[in-house]
């Protein structure tokens, strides 16, 4: 019982921070219908920064954030801008997966070429500190990327739900054609949503090498992960994404704590394969229109 | 850990490579003998210069040409200068056979030593078999080196991989009864390198009565450590052995200080025997009394050891710490050529190995003995953290008078 619930608490923070960083994917989708291939290595090159910042200049994970927010977005829109947007509309589904795989190539090339491939982690002062609860611990730093996320999550929603750019998203999401007549400009909208969603690869980046080492091949890992995340909870839903993660990163801690560390990985993809069979678009997903 | 993942989808290609390596050598002559030669000795070898190993890789090369500016200023090998030819293998299995091939036949060196990586060392091994050469290696030690059961190859480290651990089951069982571990956990990463070593210790104690209460083999995917560790905890054991590579040791160690336990005997096969990456990744104040196993060490007193350490800050700068284990390696396979030459008053492949299968030969590593397949006889030092430093302390003979310190104190009192 005791490792079962240390297995929920683990898997519940830990899922908050995958919400963050599919959530960032899911969007792109749900504009642009691009699958972006690169969001793991986004989230990879902003892990980097942030350790770089760290190690240089001592700034604290937690508050490089707002820098790399600015260089992430300002990639995202350079990506869409210059390798997405040329690409015709008839086959950009396909072709998008071979742009953005190329970037997250490329992306993967320079990390590996600057920082080598030794592991780095990011490791504060605070990093091994932890917080007794009865007889449960809770690591610090899994705490405040959990609530970080969450923040992050919620500036994500108020953006798309409260402003006038997040109104055009959304309805290019629903129907983009619409959204042309009713004036919404689909190119504009595309790389600022594209940006957007590079974005939350930052916030991500610094708590993913807060958490974990990492290196530049780090992102085939991460990529696999996100994007049964994101078919999961509904291609192009965030709500959708936020709850699937939850679902398979709590799923795979208590299966780690309880039967075999062995298994937890691969409860990942039991999930994902049982909700295709049950219910192929995803859990939040809609068959024909998209939703966010 | 991609990088596991990349060498599991090279093993099958390497395999092909090397099915269509054997007829080109089948067709070409034995022509190795560099015996009566004047002018330079030229040692050939293929290093990953790029790829997956170009880190290690580079410190296998830092170790050779400074092995041989070392030997050149000594005014060379039999009165001949030491030349290296080393060329890149891009970390790959199809490219090291074809850079021995070149070397061996078109380049023509007299002598060639050994790539990085077990993965690689075994296709290249039989490309020099083939052609009568001696094959001395930093970094093939896994068991499928030994199995080719080869007579020209030998392992330059004091002992094979799997039994790298075992120095420091001689030291707990050299314990009165009363002092030892009871009980004792082992979390081991799913890997060839690391599974068996700790598998060797637990027979061993288990065979000596110290009670298994928990093992848990974890794949090489793991994130996080702390379901395995919170069940490490729950059982309280009075012995850790982790079998472990790099990160998972970090992961591990991170893990425990986390769930505030600290068991009063650990030992990690690798990972915490890295001077520099470990306090880095785990908090200095956190490595007091982990326990690891090394061939050398910074203030080692082994052959050459001091100038090599004294060479390596000269050519590389930085402290006796940042000298990665690799080099010294590859140093110490420079130290036997130089040792076989000076008894027999020879160098050639033949003359090498007839004369490495017996005797006992002093490198920075310590004294070193091969058994017929090239599997060094001898074993590792137990090193352990104190005060922020790596130092050695079993066995005594070679611990320069520090004593293992134990029961483990607790988390951050170092």
């Amino acid at each position: 019982m005791h490792a079962l619930i240390q297995g929920v608490i683990l898997g519940v923070l830990t899922g908050g921070v995958y919400a963050l960083m599919a959530s960032g994917q899911t969007l792109i989708f749900g504009i642009m219908k691009v699958i972006n291939l690169a969001q793991g290595a986004f989230v990879i090159l902003a892990a980097y920064l942030a350790y770089q910042l760290f190690v240089s200049f001592g700034v604290d994970p937690f508050l490089s954030i707002p820098v790399t927010t600015v260089v992430m977005f300002g990639l995202g829109v350079g990506v869409q801008v210059l390798f997405l947007r040329p690409l015709r509309r008839e086959d950009k589904a396909e072709l998008s997966l071979l742009v953005t795989f190329a970037v997250a190539l490329l992306v993967e090339g320079v990390l590996s070429v600057t920082w080598n491939t030794t592991h780095r982690s990011i490791n504060t002062s605070y990093a091994n500190d932890s917080i007794s609860l009865w007889s449960f611990q809770i690591t610090e730093v899994r705490l405040w990327a959990f609530l970080l996320s969450l923040a992050a999550l919620g500036g994500l929603y108020l953006v798309l739900n409260r402003t006038r750019f997040g109104r055009a998203v959304r309805a290019t999401v629903q129907n983009p054609d619409a959204a042309l007549l009713l004036g919404v400009e689909a190119q504009r909208v595309s790389a600022l949503g594209f940006g957007l969603g590079a974005a939350t690869a930052a916030a991500a980046g610094s708590i993913y090498g807060l958490l974990y080492p990492f290196n530049a091949g780090s992102h085939y890992d991460l990529i696999s992960r996100l994007l049964s995340i994101v078919v999961l909870g509904g291609m192009g839903s965030v709500g959708g994404a936020v709850i699937a993660a939850m679902i398979v990163s709590t799923s795979s801690a208590v299966v780690a704590s309880t039967l075999s560390p062995v298994w937890s990985e691969m409860t990942f993809f039991v999930i994902l394969l049982l909700v295709l069979l049950i219910r192929p678009q995803g859990i939040f997903g809609t068959a024909g229109r998209g939703a966010i | 850990m991609a990088l596991r993942n990349r060498l599991r989808r090279a093993a099958p290609i390497g395999a092909v490579a090397l099915l269509l390596a054997v007829p080109v050598g089948a067709c070409s002559s034995q022509s190795n003998q560099g015996t009566s030669k004047s002018g330079p000795l030229v040692i050939g070898a293929s290093i990953s210069l790029t790829g997956d190993f170009a880190d290690p890789g580079k410190a296998v090369k830092a170790g050779y040409d400074l092995w041989a500016s070392t030997v050149n200023a000594k005014g060379g090998i039999l009165g001949r200068p030491v030349q290296f030819k080393i060329v890149d293998d891009t970390s790959s299995p199809d490219q090291v056979v074809t850079n021995y091939q070149n070397l061996i036949n078109k380049d023509k060196v007299d002598l060639v030593v050994g790539p990085f990586s077990t993965l690689l060392t075994i296709p290249a091994s039989q490309v020099a078999k083939r052609y009568g050469y001696a094959f001395l290696e930093p970094a093939g030690g896994g068991p499928k080196v030994f199995d080719q059961k080869l007579d020209n190859l030998f392992f330059v480290q004091p002992a094979p991989v799997v039994k790298q651990g075992d120095v420091f089951a001689d030291w707990v069982l050299s314990l009165p009864a009363d002092q030892r571990p009871k009980t004792a956990a082992y979390t081991e990463l799913d890997d060839p390198f690391a599974t068996p070593i700790a598998e060797n210790l637990r027979s061993r104690f288990e065979a000596a009565g110290i009670k298994t209460v928990y093992k848990q083999v974890y794949p090489a995917e793991t994130q996080d450590y702390s379901p395995i560790m919170a069940k490490v905890v729950a059982v309280k054991p009075d012995m850790l052995v982790g079998g472990t590579q790099s990160e998972d040791a970090y992961g591990q160690v991170k893990s425990l200080v986390q769930l505030k336990f600290s068991p009063p005997f650990m030992f990690l096969s690798n990972g915490a025997n890295s001077p520099v990456e470990f306090p880095d990744k785990v908090g200095a104040g956190n490595t007091t009394g982990i326990m690891s196993s090394g061939d050398w060490f910074p203030g080692s007193t082994a052959a050459g050891s001091a100038d090599f350490a004294a060479a390596y800050i000269k050519a590389h700068g930085g402290t006796a710490d940042s000298i990665d284990n690799s080099s010294a390696e590859a140093y110490a396979v420079g130290q036997v050529i130089e040792a076989v030459a000076k008894k027999t008053g020879k160098i050639d492949n033949a003359t090498i190995i007839s004369t490495l299968h017996q005797g006992s030969w002093p490198t920075v590593l310590g004294d070193l003995s091969w058994d017929a397949n090239g599997a060094p006889t001898g074993s590792f030092h137990l090193v352990q953290w104190q005060n922020g430093k790596l130092v050695p302390v079993f066995p005594a003979a070679t611990a320069a008078g520090n004593k293992p310190l134990f029961p483990k104190p607790n988390w951050g009192s170092g």
